[in-house]
């Protein structure tokens, strides 16, 4: 009886004792592994706070339902997740909901991460504590309705979230089921460049295949080679997601936040595994239509507009200049079938991301104040069209509606 | 003298070199760059005149017509918008030489390298020298004006005033001579000419056509390996050109 007593106690103490080395977070290698994982899934990409260094939250995030604010994930307690337990965290990962069991939106991408094993959610847990808590009230409640009630994302996970953690496919590569594994897990490529139904779902059947968000198009990133990755090499693959630059071309918009704040800092035997599986996964997507003829009218007006506009950079047999000015020829981000991207580039112009690989991040001037509508109109669908691209026509309504979207910030006063 | 001249000229440079500090800032980072950022420039829109009054501008018209006939080459100043052109100016900061420092003393025989030492800014020069030579013309041509005088009789008295051999009424030195207002009228015709057909001259870029200037194109490295061979391209304003939007540059 007395030696019982006394054995349950040295268990339960031992058990506490278990415990509070896991919260500690001097454990070093789990909360390193877990800021690695955290990097992969770019947490910072929206959970950035206004300090722009910590995961406070507070941004607001534009879907076609409304807007919706990013929580404050730092453990402060009051308003961070400073109260949350290992498991919580996993369940949040796993199956969208808060503890207590209210949903969560799939803007959090847990229809992503909900592929990762307990193990994961626990280092990227661990790397969360160590953190310093900072107070940053967000609130929660900005949706209008009635997206506004969360109960609804009962229905949509019915609809649209198969849970389950990742299974590697024992056919292929370790570095293929590694790549699969963060494509599909961590770094939640899906939630941009899947194409969504009505529901803001993923689309069945076009996984990869592009989609557009906040006025850009994130384009196909199956092996398609006119429209995916398929014609890229995996040195290409590797160095655009490490320096956020090729030859080719360079990511700015929000892949370029992407780079800057995950990709760029991932290892290189990780990056070589998303390229490996983005290569061997397979190509998808529409047959290339008929170029719009030569002889057409808006493709003469586009022609000189390029010309005048556009040739003294990307030159005009649109192969730009390595490493400056992005080749327009066989260039996959022109050739969408939405033309968000160069319509957001030539009104708004844009800015690559800087990266330690790549400092100078080369920028795009904004045409906006030189061309009309229809002169974007023109000049992009020359772009889409000439030089072996092909894709359809854009409308001066498609210009017109991107220019009003992008019209956010003024123009600067002349000197 | 010499002494406080360069006490003050020390004073003003550390003056200069202080406040320039104030707009100074260092990049770290990435190279600054704002979405839509764009310097558009003002584009002349044709239509009224700005500065010039009705009578001044038709005589005007008649000088730039006769500086840049109608021929071969081009046509007249007038059709190009040389007027236009100067008009604008005129009411722009360069009408009041606001950049320009302006105080005297003015030297009396400058030396070329001294530039313009007049008193007077352009919008002063051109009033009093546009009246002056109507002036003229009323006494010397029985009651007519400039502009209905014929083109023989126009070119003798240019090439007077040219020559400082009319001396228009009321234009002495140090403040305006005929030379002076001659060469002014001239200089600002030729810009008229040549200038981007956005400040209002050069109209269909006839200037830029006559000499083969390609206008704002910069990049030449497809056609530069050509010796010998003419240059087709046509030229470009800083607004583009007619092939693409759709009205005369």
């Amino acid at each position: 009886m007395m030696r019982s007593t006394i054995l349950a106690a040295t268990l339960l103490a031992a058990t506490a004792m278990a415990t509070a080395a896991k919260a500690d977070p001097d454990n070093f290698t789990e909360v390193q592994r877990g800021r690695y994982l955290a990097t992969a899934g770019d947490c910072m990409g929206c959970h950035i706070g206004p300090d722009g260094k910590s995961l406070a939250g507070g941004n607001l995030l534009e879907t076609p339902f409304g807007k919706i604010s990013v929580p404050n994930i730092t453990p402060d307690n009051e308003t961070g997740i400073g109260h949350w337990s290992a498991q919580d965290f996993y369940e949040a990962m796993h199956e969208g909901k808060r503890p207590g069991g209210t949903h969560l939106y799939p803007a959090f991408p847990y229809t992503a991460f909900t592929k990762m094993p307990r193990a994961d959610t626990d280092a990227i847990y661990a790397y969360l504590r160590a953190q310093e808590g900072v107070t940053n009230r967000v609130d929660r409640d900005t949706l209008p309705f009635p997206f506004n009630i969360r109960l609804l994302m009962a229905g949509w996970n019915w609809l649209n979230f198969t849970p389950g953690a990742f299974r590697p496919d024992p056919q292929k590569s370790a570095a293929y089921n590694r790549g699969a594994y963060l494509v599909e897990g961590p770094a939640h490529c899906g939630l941009c460049h899947t194409p969504r139904n009505f529901m803001g779902g993923d689309k069945d059947g076009e996984h990869l295949q592009g989609g557009a968000l906040q006025g850009w198009f994130a384009p196909s990133i199956t092996a398609n080679k006119r429209l995916g990755i398929g014609a890229w090499s995996e040195a290409e693959i590797v160095d655009y997601l490490r320096s956020g630059h090729t030859e080719r071309g360079a990511a700015s918009g929000p892949m370029g936040e992407v780079v800057a704040y995950s990709t760029s800092r991932m290892t290189g035997e990780d990056l070589r595994a998303i390229a490996t599986y983005l290569r061997e996964r397979g190509a998808a997507g529409a047959a290339a239509p008929q170029p719009v003829a030569a002889g057409d009218a808006r493709m003469q007006a586009g022609a000189a507009i390029y010309e005048d506009s556009c040739a003294a950079c990307h030159t005009r047999d649109g192969s730009g200049v390595a490493g400056m000015f992005p080749r327009l020829a066989d260039n996959q981000l022109v050739q969408q079938p939405d033309p968000a991207g160069i319509l957001h580039v030539v009104l708004q112009g844009s800015q690559s991301v800087p990266t330690p690989q790549a400092v100078t991040a080369p920028a795009m001037p904004s045409l906006r104040w030189r061309l009309t509508d229809q002169q974007v109109a023109d000049v992009a669908t020359f772009i889409r069209n000439s030089w072996g691209n092909a894709a359809a026509a854009v409308t001066t309504d498609q210009v017109k509606a991107m220019r009003e979207a992008t019209a956010g910030i003024a123009m600067p006063q002349r000197h | 003298m010499p002494l406080t001249t360069r006490r003050r000229l020390l004073a003003a440079t550390a003056l200069v070199a202080f406040s320039s500090q104030a707009v100074a800032r260092s990049v770290t980072g990435r190279l600054p760059w704002s979405p839509n950022e764009a310097y558009p420039p003002d584009v002349v829109r044709p239509g009224g005149w700005l500065f010039l009054r009705p009578e001044e501008a038709a005589t005007l018209d008649a000088i730039v017509s006769r500086l840049i006939p109608a021929d071969d080459l081009s046509p007249s100043g007038k059709d190009l918008g040389c007027t236009v052109f100067i008009d604008r100016q005129l009411a722009g900061p360069w009408g009041t030489y606001e950049w320009l420092y302006m105080q005297p003393p003015f030297a009396e025989k400058p030396l070329p390298t001294q530039g313009i030492q007049s008193p007077l800014v352009p919008q002063q020069q051109y009033r009093k020298g546009l009246a002056a030579l109507t002036a003229h013309c009323r006494d010397a041509f029985g009651g007519k004006t400039f502009e209905q005088l014929s083109a023989e009789e126009q070119d003798t008295l240019l090439q007077g005033m040219e020559k400082g051999e009319v001396h228009l009424p009321g234009l002495t030195a140090p403040q305006l001579t005929t030379t002076m207002f001659f060469a002014q009228v001239l200089d600002n015709t030729i810009e008229g000419f040549f200038a981007d057909p956005i400040y209002g001259g050069n109209k269909d870029m006839a200037g830029w056509k006559m000499i083969g200037f390609p206008g704002t194109r910069y990049d030449f490295r497809d056609v530069i390996a050509n010796p010998g061979k003419p240059y087709t391209k046509p030229p470009v304003s800083i607004m583009g050109r007619p092939e693409w939007n759709g009205k005369p540059a």
